[in-house]
């Protein structure tokens, strides 16, 4: 078992919680309970009313599963849903056809495997995201799995944070190559050495997307690991008690760290936590130690850094050969590699999967990979531990199940939000915008010649799809009951994280691919070469011949 | 005169429902078009009342001839995803299903007839 | 009376209120414990309790606890307003009364208090209690037994597990 191992104390809470919630569906039913006073309960567990049935979001912790747990969501997809998950850009999963009277089941059958939908929604601390190579990458400096875990157990029911203004959201990464957004979140946190070696975390706060995006600010250069618990608190307190409860869309903390200026608001957090008593809130170092111990640590064979079987199968098999050079990534560890398996096979849903696929996928964790699974922010998942020994079989079942698509971080590999399709907040589809474009764009030939390219598309202000940090971003609008797109370019949430800016007014639903393409074409034309990506391009050179591919025909500069 | 229709989400389940004039049903198709507003608001009135049997009741807009709800945004909840169509009511298929699709033009999409604004 | 549940001794008692709030304007009365809404006891509380009376003070999520701090060890309670039961800075309002002032006296939750709360609100170190949804101290005792163990330390002391894991 490659996941933290629940003790019993674990297990309880996840029992606890399941109960009580059954006791509070049960007093909805009866009327016991109003709607306005059942809401906040039922969205900190994960279910919220969408167009058109209850939507669960089941949360992944810091994007970390197995096989045994995947396949329970394989199980529960068909036995309460239509047989089917949609991965999200929280790294959790989200089933999109639930019945409020089947959510007790549906908890208990979770916490029969670690699982739970404990605060995926409400004004809460919500998943915690992680790296999802750690433990697979040659360049982190610590594993933030551990660390992950520590703030999972210290946000899960916190007393004093449980009603926030609004929701909060933490991401950890342990490596400078950020694979979080962690720019763009509440509280990012990167692990770091200090002097003399010392383990700590810069802190990022008051990023967020959303109405207004804003990219964090660093408050602190270097907090002791050890003391990460008790600052988060000294933050989350400064928010609870300061953050704005007059309107919702000024609530998050990005808010309130501009209003205030990061330095009046790190220096309030520095005070805060200077009054609080550290020492009963941060852990013990044997508490540590167990946490990290109680991940199944991974089993490596001593191997040759080339495997001569892998070699060979690339060359007899071009498909193996593009999938291995696009979606394969270093691993620490001679002789392996990090799989990633695109949930972006063109024409389908971005992140869905069905309960075969999933199957599948738990199939050749269990077989091939360290029964270990991960999901990224980009709605795909990540077999971190497989030797290049297992590629080519690997491969072939991943062909046989419609998840070999070798588009990793190219232009068919987009992110995109449930959208208008599915979510009762949105203003626009984003599905089938996602669908135009990597059509457009299928030819795998094509693809790799235009190189990384990250679209992000959101289908409505609350940017779920991350549009601001697409190198295209692109939101849709509501244009007197039409379907309107608004583009965006520049955006990175990699560790040079940038917002997209917007390029000129919003286009029509079916013109969206057609732009996308104008972009594409006038970026090849003008990149430096292969390895200059469309964003550097972008920097390089500014909006103006971007705007002028898009704009230019169509009269609407 | 403006046609409308009163639909909610079923607590239960959470189905979009629609009021027939009798039942509350699951198709667009079954449910009743008032084409007078005090009826409408009487029977937004009652259902408002249901909490234990509906979430959040209101009226939508409907094309004069009654095949569609007016709103782009309507017309998804009253056939289901776009990207799935084996999936929702839309699963049903026939005449009326095809007329909800085949429907033209939509007024702002969030459908709900207080945050339309009207033109002075 | 109006309902009241206590906190005492870890047990929940449905009691009387024996305390008076008074708004802003309302008159005095000669006698008797009264709960004050934070400007008014910056003005007349000193007097009331050099009298000897038992004076509370009310404090709105917007008012900051440490502005109590001097007065606090002689008051006999102190309410944390929840205009609505969303509205979540009373919370750190209590752990603040509780962790940093050492308050002993009573930490009573007005407003829109709901027994779903009630959890949260014992940890935060509230024992005092003005349900809103007719609930009563048995309804509050099962809400707050439920959970067997708890992530973090708080005003209540129950170990955290962390702690607990220590134990053989």
């Amino acid at each position: 078992m490659s996941v933290y191992a629940y003790d019993t104390i674990d297990r309880e809470m996840l029992a606890d919680r399941a109960a009580e919630f059954r006791g509070q569906v049960a007093r909805r039913l009866s009327g016991a309970l109003s709607e306005d006073q059942f809401k906040p309960l039922r969205l900190m567990n994960g279910l919220y009313l969408q167009l058109h049935a209850y939507m669960l979001r089941v949360a992944i912790p810091y994007g970390a599963l197995d096989g045994r747990q995947l396949r329970a969501l394989a199980a529960i997809s068909r036995d309460y849903d239509k047989g089917y998950g949609h991965f999200t850009t929280r790294t959790n999963i989200q089933f999109h056809w639930i019945k409020l009277k089947d959510a007790p089941d549906i908890l208990d059958r979770l916490a029969a495997v670690d699982l739970h939908a404990i605060q995926t929604s409400g004004n809460c601390i919500r998943n915690i995201t992680a790296d999802p190579y750690a433990g697979a990458t040659a360049e982190e400096v610590d594993d933030p799995r551990p660390w992950s875990e520590a703030l999972r157990q210290w946000s899960t029911f916190h007393p004093e944070f449980t009603y926030l203004p609004r929701k909060f959201k933490i991401a950890v990464t342990g490596s400078s190559k950020d694979r979080t957004v962690a720019r763009a979140h509440d509280i990012g946190l990167k692990l770091i050495r200090g002097a003399e070696g010392r383990l700590g975390f810069e802190v990022m706060v008051g990023g967020g997307m959303g109405r207004t995006p804003y990219l964090g600010a660093t408050i602190r250069e270097f907090l002791p690991a050890k003391s990460l618990l008790s600052y988060l608190t000294a933050i989350l307190r400064v928010y609870n008690r300061l953050g704005r409860r007059d309107n919702i869309y000024k609530a998050r903390i990005k808010i309130l760290v501009a209003s205030m200026g990061a330095e009046a608001f790190a220096r309030q957090v520095e005070a805060e936590w200077a009054l609080l008593d550290q020492a009963s809130i941060d852990l013990p170092d044997l508490e540590l130690e167990r946490i990290r111990a109680a991940f199944g640590a991974a089993r490596f064979e001593a191997l040759p850094a080339r495997s001569p079987a892998f070699d060979a199968a690339r060359a007899a098999d071009p498909a193996l050969a593009r999938f291995a050079r696009n979606n394969l990534s270093a691993h620490k560890q001679p002789g392996y590699t990090v799989v990633n398996i695109s949930l972006k096979a063109p024409g389908a849903t971005p992140g869905d999967a069905t309960a075969e696929q999933m199957e599948a996928i738990a199939a050749l964790a269990e077989r091939y990979g360290q029964d270990d699974i991960r999901v990224t922010h980009a709605q795909n998942l990540v077999l971190p531990h497989v030797k290049l020994d297992d590629v080519p079989a690997v491969f072939a079942q991943l062909q046989r199940y419609g998840l070999g698509t070798p588009n990793l971080d190219l232009v068919t590999d987009i992110i995109a939000c449930p959208g208008l399709d599915y979510c009762a907040l949105a203003n626009a589809r984003a599905i089938p915008i996602a669908n135009d474009i990597a059509r457009r764009f299928a030819e795998p030939d094509r693809a790799d010649a235009i190189g990384e390219l990250k679209i992000k598309i959101s289908g409505c202000i609350n940017a779920c799809g991350h549009h601001h940090v697409g190198h295209i971003g692109i939101l849709g609008v509501d244009k007197k009951g039409e379907e309107f797109y608004q583009l965006s370019l520049g955006g990175s949430g990699a560790e040079d994280a940038s917002l997209a800016a917007i390029l000129g007014p919003a286009v029509p639903a079916d013109q969206v691919a057609p732009a996308v393409q104008a972009l594409v074409d006038a970026y090849l034309g003008l990149r430096t070469g292969q390895a200059e990506r469309f964003l550097d391009t972008y920097r390089r050179l500014g909006p103006a011949p971007f705007k002028e591919a898009v704009y230019a025909d169509a009269d609407q500069a | 005169m403006t046609l409308q229709a009163l639909t909610a989400n079923r607590l239960l389940d959470g189905e979009v429902v629609f009021w027939s004039g009798a039942h509350w049903v699951e198709q667009f198709s079954d449910a009743e078009l008032f084409d007078d507003p005090d009826p409408a608001d009487a029977a937004l009135a009652t259902a408002k009342a249901l909490s234990t049997l509906l979430i959040d009741p209101y009226l939508i807009t409907v094309t004069d001839d009654g095949a569609a709800p007016v709103s782009f945004r309507e017309r998804i909840r009253a056939l289901g995803p776009t990207d799935h169509g084996e999936l929702g009511k839309q699963a049903e298929g026939g005449a009326a299903i095809a007329a909800i699709k085949g429907a033209h033009g939509a007024a702002r999409s969030t459908g709900r007839l207080s945050l339309i604004r009207r033109k002075p | 009376m109006p309902t009241l549940i206590r906190l005492e001794n870890g047990q929940f008692l449905d009691t009387a209120d024996r305390w008076v709030n008074l708004d802003a304007d309302a008159p005095l009365p000669s006698e008797g414990d009264v709960i004050l809404p934070l400007a008014r006891f910056e003005a007349e509380g000193g007097a009331l309790l050099d009298e000897g009376r038992s004076v509370g003070v009310l404090i709105q999520p917007d008012q900051a606890v440490e502005g109590l701090a001097y007065d606090l060890p002689r008051l006999a309670l102190v309410a944390l307003a929840f205009p609505r039961f969303r509205d979540g800075r009373a919370y750190s309002s209590a752990v603040l009364l509780r962790s940093r002032f050492g308050f002993k006296g009573e930490v009573r939750a007005v407003g829109e208090v709901l027994c779903d709360q009630a959890r949260d609100m014992v940890r935060c170190g509230f024992n005092g209690f003005a349900p809103s949804d007719g609930s009563d101290a048995v309804i509050w005792a099962a809400a707050v037994g439920r959970y067997r163990h708890v992530y973090q330390a708080a005003a209540d002391r129950l170990a955290p597990a962390f702690i607990e894991r220590e134990r053989p």
